[in-house]
């Protein structure tokens, strides 16, 4: 956690948990043997062991259902894992209070396939939603956010080019601009990780490509760490320092980009034989 | 697409202040979300003013609690009729409460098709169904059976028609929404199969609107169960009609005990109605889309009967019966050559559900078909005649302040009831409750003052408090908790739940979310289950009135009574006026809110 000197200029992180390091220098996320079974069916995770450092871009692929989603929500503990560890930033996710938990959270950004916008409010009252971890009362309404996160939401708004919009309804925007005020309203929070769940999979190739581009310029500069969920091999080899392929839940392969070909990358989404996993990174 | 992402600039710092004014924060004010705020503030102005001008206060009720003791002493022991002498009317109220829903469901399953904007016929029919379904609704049941009394004399028939119409006004309504809320998909594919009008409407909507249909005649069973018990007070045979002559000849023992008996029988429904409705429609108590899941489930059952006939046929089985057949297909012909499903223990469930509720509609259709009715003294045109013109009968005045009285009643009840059933209904909500434990208990708590009808509260809080508004405002309000509770907490658990999970994700808290993701997608829903609680209110303390607790009910009863036909049409056409202009101020509301 030393080694993240974006740390070092916002305040309010947590101390206690940075005692609590993992060994591995840099280390920011850590899966160790982690299952996640619903009920009786075949787990979403099955024996997950996979580690990301910080500043690093992890492109996850698979198909449909082969636990990227349920990867990405284990990261800031939407989901606990059956069994295994998940440690993040220091906090072991399985073990964390809920407390710990929401400390957490405020540290990892979040951009999902569905945007998930609170439809009837303004653009940028769900821009301020970013700043709700850091914030004690529960709030209904603009005029409630301190005028400081306001700003910063109006600030982050201009960045991803919508602060004209900040007061219209977030459900009268296209598909494209509201995936784009999700990414404003995760930059709020000021995250050290941003977990993006196939981020461009409902958008139209335009929408996709400006907001891909957004994603790519913002955890550029903010030099984020980033787990990201793609369908797309050539962005996915082109962006990514590393690539992890994930079937039925378990990972199939995990190799840096540098000298991956695209079609050994396809390879996560053949249908038949499992390829021996290549080399962890 | 519109502007491209500026070019990312450097982050300032969060929460450093901005030198000078800057950009503004804050919207500006716009009239339309200003004027909506004014009439919420105005509704909410007019409730609290009938809540004082009918003097319902902590002293009020500290007063009746004297009565109350009073009232035990009078009312116990409960004098319960034995079993032979009880069985005859609770047998008869529930052959015509089966009777009635029957016709309702018979006459509002075309009229919903033809009020419904995706299925109508046309224009002309759309709005002669609207019309016909919104009549039924403006004219009450009592209103119907003073009517029908004069050409049909007393007996069960009257019964039937006077609820069984009524009740198109709400089944219709539902069921032309339903209707409209299908996924026109499945529809289209079967016309692409050059499939006729009819069989579109068969095969296409009707397994979408199904469990609706089912689970709204059911909810109207309930209904008009409780409505069975006042239509008992104007003269319709069964066990309204005996608590009624109880309470006539002020024998509360006997009375109470028979309300204790409905009561009784109200729970009872609601459980057979809970299985028949997890017996004919497997799924429905998911929640978010669980009426979606099962029209998805149930298509391909369909699909496999029909798939499988044309497969005998020597038909090709494919694309004709739209997204259903892959899987219809499959289940329909394995190796053994079956063509229709297994006998599981489901089906078998189901079928024997089925053939029960059939058995049990066709024994009271039967036993209200034979029973002997007394001859009514009127033609029906003649009969109708004597309802027109509306006359005031020279107690003008004295209607008016009834109307008011009955408004008055329903704004201090609907404000009393939301006061009590919004933070039962949203903690009996899943995704908001802290605890499964929490929403199971107010989920509990809901049903169960569900189960108490309001003409039982009514009548209880009369005995108890006196006759007048009083006793009206608080049966309503205890009432509203069952409705407006279970619609509060429907409503929240069907929010989205995507915004709550992204909220907390940005590590927001349980409060926190609820405010900022819930709330804001629940909201409009609350403004318009507040408006239909009042509209719902409106009506009931009308009929309430009817036993004695306060408004214009009163002088409706006593119209009919000395059949001043003129003055109830008078009577029934003032509260129509009123809910109508109740329901166009929701319609606004609603527009400005979602």
């Amino acid at each position: 956690m030393e080694a993240d000197s974006r740390t070092e200029d916002t305040e309010g992180r947590d101390t206690a948990a940075e005692a609590a390091v993992a060994a591995d220098e840099g280390t920011v996320v850590e899966f160790d043997a982690v299952t996640k079974a619903f009920g009786a069916d075949a787990p979403a995770l099955d024996e997950v062991s996979l580690t990301a450092r910080a500043g690093e871009v992890v492109v996850l692929l698979g198909l449909s259902g082969s636990g990227k989603s349920t990867l990405l929500r284990h990261v800031d503990g939407l989901q606990a894992p059956t069994s295994g560890r998940v440690r993040v930033l220091g906090t072991d996710v399985g073990a964390a209070s809920s407390r710990e938990l929401r400390r957490l959270r405020r540290r990892v950004g979040f951009v999902f396939q569905q945007f998930h916008l609170v439809g009837p409010l303004t653009v940028l009252e769900n821009v301020c939603h970013g700043a709700l971890g850091g914030l004690r009362a529960p709030r209904l309404g603009l005029p409630l956010y301190p005028r400081t996160v306001r700003r910063a939401a109006l600030e982050q708004l201009g960045r991803v080019g919508l602060a004209d919009r900040a007061f219209q309804r977030a459900d009268t925007l296209s598909g494209g601009q509201q995936q784009r005020v999700a990414v404003a309203r995760a930059l709020l929070q000021r995250p050290e990780i941003l977990l993006a769940d196939e981020p461009v999979a409902s958008l139209d190739p335009e929408s996709a490509h400006q907001v891909m581009e957004l994603i790519r310029a913002v955890a550029a500069e903010e030099r984020l760490t980033v787990l990201c969920s793609l369908h797309q091999v050539d962005l996915a080899l082109s962006w990514g320092d590393r690539v992890v392929g994930l079937r039925s839940g378990r990972v199939v392969m995990d190799a840096p980009t540098a000298g991956l070909g695209r079609d050994e990358a396809m390879a996560v989404y053949s249908r038949v034989g499992a390829p021996a996993p290549a080399p962890v990174a | 697409m519109t502007t491209a992402p500026a070019p990312p600039s450097p982050n300032a710092p969060l929460g450093a202040p901005a030198a000078g004014p800057g950009p503004r924060t804050l919207p500006r004010p716009r009239p339309a979300s200003a004027a909506a705020a004014l009439t919420g503030a105005a509704l909410l102005a007019a409730a609290v003013w009938s809540l004082i001008d009918l003097r319902i206060n902590p002293a009020t009720l500290a007063d009746s609690a004297g009565n109350a003791a009073d009232f035990l002493s009078r009312m116990l022991p409960l004098d319960f009729p034995p079993l032979a002498e009880l069985a005859p009317p609770l047998l008869e109220t529930l052959a015509i409460v089966t009777a009635a829903t029957v016709l309702s469901v018979v006459l509002s399953t075309p009229l919903a098709v033809w009020a419904a904007g995706n299925t109508a016929p046309g224009r002309p029919a759309r709005a002669a169904a609207r019309a016909a379904i919104v009549v039924a609704r403006a004219v009450p049941d009592v209103v119907l059976a003073v009517l029908f009394f004069r050409i049909l004399g007393f007996g069960a028939l009257t019964g039937v028609l006077a609820m069984g119409l009524h009740s198109v006004g709400m089944v219709g309504k539902l069921y032309a929404d339903a209707v409209e809320q299908i996924d026109e998909g499945p529809r289209a594919a079967l016309r692409a199969a050059g499939a006729s009008r009819l069989q579109e409407l068969v095969g296409g909507v009707l397994p979408q609107v199904l469990p609706s249909f089912i689970a709204t005649a059911l909810h109207r069973f309930d209904v008009n169960l409780r409505i069975s018990v006042i239509l008992g007070f104007v003269g319709v045979a069964g066990i309204g009609q005996e608590i009624s002559h109880a309470l006539g000849r002020l024998d509360y023992q006997r009375g109470m005990a028979l309300a204790v008996v409905v009561l009784a029988l109200c729970v009872a429904v609601e459980l057979v109605s809970v299985a028949a409705r997890r017996a004919l429609l497997p799924g429905t108590e998911q929640r978010a889309g669980g009426l979606v899941r099962l029209a998805a489930r149930l298509a391909p059952a369909l699909g496999a009967r029909r798939a499988g006939a044309r497969d005998a046929a020597g038909a090709p089985v494919g694309t004709a019966a739209g997204g259903a057949d892959p899987r219809a297909a499959s289940a329909a012909a394995p190796a053994s050559g079956r063509l229709t499903p297994r006998w599981t223990a489901g089906r078998v469930r189901r079928a024997a559900a089925v053939a029960a509720a059939g058995a049990a509609v066709l024994a009271s259709v039967a036993a209200v078909a034979t029973e002997a009715q007394a001859a009514g003294s009127r033609a029906p045109l003649e009969a109708l005649a004597l309802f027109w013109p509306p006359e005031t009968g020279g107690i003008g005045d004295r209607l008016l302040e009834g109307l008011l009285l009955t408004v008055q009643i329903a704004f201090a009840a609907t404000l009393l009831g939301a006061l009590l059933a919004l933070p039962v209904g949203v903690l009996a909500a899943r995704n908001v409750a802290p605890n499964s434990g929490v929403a199971q208990t107010c989920r509990m708590f809901i049903v169960v003052v569900r189960g108490v009808p309001e003409l039982i509260l009514a009548i209880v809080f009369v005995v108890m408090i006196g006759l007048g508004p009083v006793a009206g405002t608080l049966a309503l309000a205890i009432g509203a908790v069952g409705l407006l509770g279970k619609l509060a907490a429907d409503s929240v658990e069907e929010v989205d739940p995507g915004p709550e999970r992204a909220l907390r994700a940005v590590g927001a808290s349980g409060p926190q979310v609820f405010l900022s993701a819930t709330l804001p997608q629940a909201l409009p829903a609350f403004v318009g289950h507040l408006l239909y609680q009042l509209d719902v209110n409106i009506r009931s303390a009308t009929v309430l009135g009817i036993v004695g607790a306060g408004g214009i009910g009163y002088e409706l009863l006593n119209a009919a009574r000395v059949q001043e036909f003129g003055t109830v049409t008078l009577i029934t056409l003032m509260v129509f006026a009123v809910v109508m202009a109740v329901e166009a101020l929701a319609v606004r509301l609603r527009r400005v809110a979602a």
